[in-house]
């Protein structure tokens, strides 16, 4: 997601664990001392994997680290439509997939949802009634399909097809099934013993092409029949094994996936036999299907076929045209809680009701790390957002080659004071060079103490903004800028590098996409004493626990976007 | 809304300071003021159109004891409806006759400026970007944030925590577990902003953002 300037995303170093193997060789070693060494890159392609702003982040008390989406585990604990917001039994989920059951639909063609309307003239809700588009005005009516009732639109769209055909429903394609079987027996008995009466009523139907449901209800139903016969001795697995289910998929995928590990153990299976027929769910291609497909774009033009991503949200894949498309059921959304990857506590745990937004457990790096944030220093004082349309700084346009000073802003969510060291290249990586020095790069932040004590040591504070009130110019190097009771500010200077390459060197070379953006790659390390045993947050003082401090130590990458370089 | 103060009129700020904090501009269209509620520290700043005038024509007297004065719209606690915003109360044709229904939002709910809202309820701790068009009947849930130039249409529910963005809106991610809390207590200053230089954080409590708007 991209943010507005001026943002800071926060680096996890989770993915640097990963590649530590029991068996380094002395190159990798010497490469490793190297990366102790590398400043961090924003712009190297991994750093997009651990660059996170800090609402993101979560916070592990027993690592005392920062948990990324990435070196965290995810556990649903319910899942629920988006749309109508009911809960969805897990159970119902397994049987019937991750969309809704009930009514919620979305557009084919926009992806917004899909209401039921009634079509009747005289105001009432009453049949038929139609699922039309709000915002692109489709409807339902375009693939020829009327609901009877206003409710329950999914069980009746499961049995419409596209014109108002009939779909078929499990037990009637087998039957189905059952039934042309027989015919092709007999058909390959005439072929046999030939006469002329093979020519029956069976054969219009037969010209129409297996839908894609029916070939895989007849796959499925194949692949039962090979189980059944590979597995007669079983008498469980011929039996409760419901063929619909994806559950029982995945345990017939774990059969086939596990044979080449098992392999001592069991006997080998004997190879089953493929789909041979479309009876049997084989689809043969059908180079008439597509030279009427070509026919029909030459007729009709593209306005009629799907766009990659319309298609790619329909069920089945092979839909073409815009009359081949269905509605499509909402998809399913889950509430889950995290846990960490390394030691499995749980650090967030929602409410399981869907309504509820409150969390049972939420541990946030926001409490436990402090927060940068960087902003121009402007002559002006501080402006309120009521002017915020008057924009005093335009951060989208840093002028390249004139110092700019921007203000670094830490504040401290722990009670613990602590001691702050920033560090950062003395020069932006990437293809323009913009030189960064903060000045004042070691500081302390005071500890995040009841709101009162401040306003109440406020008049008594001897450190007040001595500098603000003589103007901008005594920026002063080794010196804070102001500080509060739980912030600091120190100032920055920035020299934005030239976008163009007349500034630093004559060769040619083109700017790829945002490296006109100024990154700066700030190394925070954070000091402080806590009280030994106590919880991290904060609750020790209350305990009182004195005696024996504990001296810890916190590291990490930030990386603070300012701004866009304007273009010379 | 009660009438402001003598002393705040001869300020002649460009706010008018209600008794209980909210801040309405004096530039802004508000037409209806008796169908409107505002919950308190509400800021309703320039060039915002509140059509408080489009209420429910259906004779109401069954459901609630007042009578003659229904509500078309009404904002919860610290509300941030910025410039050039509108907020009109979704109408729907009902036997021949349009009929509005009133509008609801919540607390702490940011409202980015020239957006066009007609939902028929925002819950709390909303942020919405700039230039957002909101259709009529959609329902936006708790924790949600909608990303500037978003179009989202009518009768969309958008679920709790889901960011939404484009054109019509989808959901395009979830927002953090962070989401509205503004780590360490809101620490003066600077600004502990979403690393920008407001003093609230999106989502958050507007409470500081309402205070620094005079």
């Amino acid at each position: 997601m991209a943010q507005p300037f001026p943002y800071t995303y926060y680096a996890c170093d989770c993915y640097d664990g990963n590649n530590t193997s029991s068996t380094k060789r002395a190159s990798q070693l010497l490469q490793e001392a190297e990366e102790e060494e590398r400043t961090f890159d924003p712009r190297s392609p991994r750093a997009n994997y651990s660059l996170y702003p800090l609402e993101h982040l979560l916070y592990c008390e027993d690592c005392q680290q920062v948990r990324c989406p990435r070196c965290i585990i995810e556990e649903t604990l319910n899942w629920y439509c988006p749309s109508c917001l009911f809960e969805v039994p897990s159970s119902v989920v397994k049987s019937d997939g991750n969309r809704c059951t009930r009514s919620c639909f979305s557009c084919p063609l926009c992806t917004s949802n899909l209401q039921t309307y009634s079509l009747d003239q005289t105001g009432e809700s009453a049949p038929p009634f139609i699922l039309e588009c709000q915002y692109c005005r489709w409807s339902s009516l375009e693939i020829g399909i009327e609901f009877e009732k206003g409710q329950g639109i999914a069980a009746q769209l499961a049995r419409l097809g596209n014109g108002g055909k009939h779909i078929p429903t499990n037990k009637e394609r087998d039957k189905e099934r059952e039934r042309r079987r027989e015919v092709e027996m007999r058909k390959s008995r005439d072929l046999l013993s030939p006469s002329t009466e093979s020519t029956n009523t069976d054969t219009e139907r037969d010209d129409r092409p297996p839908s894609h449901d029916d070939l895989f209800s007849n796959l499925t139903a194949f692949y039962k029949s090979q189980v059944d016969t590979q597995t007669p001795s079983n008498p469980f697995s011929s039996h409760d094994i419901n063929f619909s289910s994806p559950s029982a998929y995945s345990r017939i995928m774990n059969l086939y996936s596990t044979t080449g590990s098992k392999k001592n153990k069991r006997s080998k299976p004997s190879a089953m036999r493929e789909a041979a027929s479309s009876l049997e769910g084989l689809t043969i291609h059908d180079p008439i299907s597509d030279a009427a497909a070509i026919e029909r774009i030459k007729r009709e033009g593209w306005g009629v076929t799907l766009s990659p991503a319309q298609k790619h949200a329909q069920i089945n894949p092979n839909v073409r045209f815009t009359d081949e498309i269905r509605p499509l059921a909402t998809l399913l959304c889950t509430k889950r809680s995290k846990r960490c990857r390394s030691c499995r506590q749980i650090l967030t745990k929602p409410e399981s009701k869907i309504t509820s937004t409150r969390y049972k457990i939420k541990l946030l790096a926001l409490n436990h790390i402090p927060r940068l944030s960087i902003r121009a220093l402007n002559a002006s004082p501080p402006t309120p957002v009521a002017s915020r349309t008057a924009e005093t700084f335009d951060y989208n346009a840093l002028k390249p080659g004139i110092p700019a000073h921007f203000l670094l802003h830490l504040s401290n969510p722990l009670f613990d004071s602590i001691k702050v060291t920033l560090a950062t290249p003395s020069t932006t990586p990437g293809k323009v060079h913009s030189r960064v020095t903060i000045l004042c790069p070691q500081f302390d932040v005071g500890a995040n103490t009841d709101i009162w004590d401040d306003a109440l040591s406020s008049s008594l504070s001897p450190i007040k903004r001595g500098s603000v009130s003589e103007g901008p110019a005594q920026i002063e190097a080794g010196k804070i800028w102001d500080r509060g009771r739980n912030w600091t500010s120190v100032a920055v200077e920035i020299v934005p590098g030239f976008t163009n390459s007349q500034g630093s060197g004559s060769e040619e070379q083109e700017l790829e996409e945002d490296e006109d953006v100024l990154e700066i790659p700030i190394f925070v390390r954070i000091e402080y004493e806590t009280d030994a045993g106590a919880d991290d947050r904060g609750l020790g003082d209350s305990r009182g626990s004195k005696g024996e401090k504990e001296r810890r130590e916190e590291a990490f990458w930030t990386v603070v976007g300012v701004g866009r370089i304007k273009g010379a | 809304m009660s009438r402001p103060s003598a002393k705040k009129v001869a300020a002649k700020g460009e706010y008018i300071e209600t008794d209980s904090g909210n801040k309405v501009s004096r530039r802004s269209a508000i037409t209806g003021t008796a169908n409107i509620t505002l919950g308190g520290r509400t800021v309703i700043m320039a060039d915002v159109v509140l059509r408080g005038d489009l209420h429910s024509t259906r004779p109401t007297a069954s459901n609630s004891g007042k009578e003659g004065t229904p509500t078309s719209i009404s904002i919860g606690k610290c509300t941030v409806v910025s410039t050039s915003s509108v907020l009109k109360p979704p109408c729907r044709m009902s036997r021949g006759a349009p009929n509005f229904y009133p509008m609801k939002i919540g607390d702490n709910v940011f409202i980015g400026p020239n957006c066009v809202i007609s939902a028929i309820a925002i819950s709390s701790h909303v942020h919405i970007g700039a230039n957002v068009t909101i259709h009529a009947f959609a329902v936006i849930k708790e924790n949600v944030k909608i990303l500037s130039n978003t179009v989202v249409p009518s009768a969309m529910v958008v679920a709790p925590g889901s960011v939404v963005g484009g054109r019509p809106a989808r959901i395009v991610g979830e927002v953090g577990e962070g989401w509205g809390v503004s780590g360490g207590g809101a620490g003066g200053g600077l600004g502990v902003g979403g690393g920008g230089e407001e003093k609230w954080v999106e989502g958050g409590d507007l409470r500081e953002l309402v205070r620094s708007i005079r």
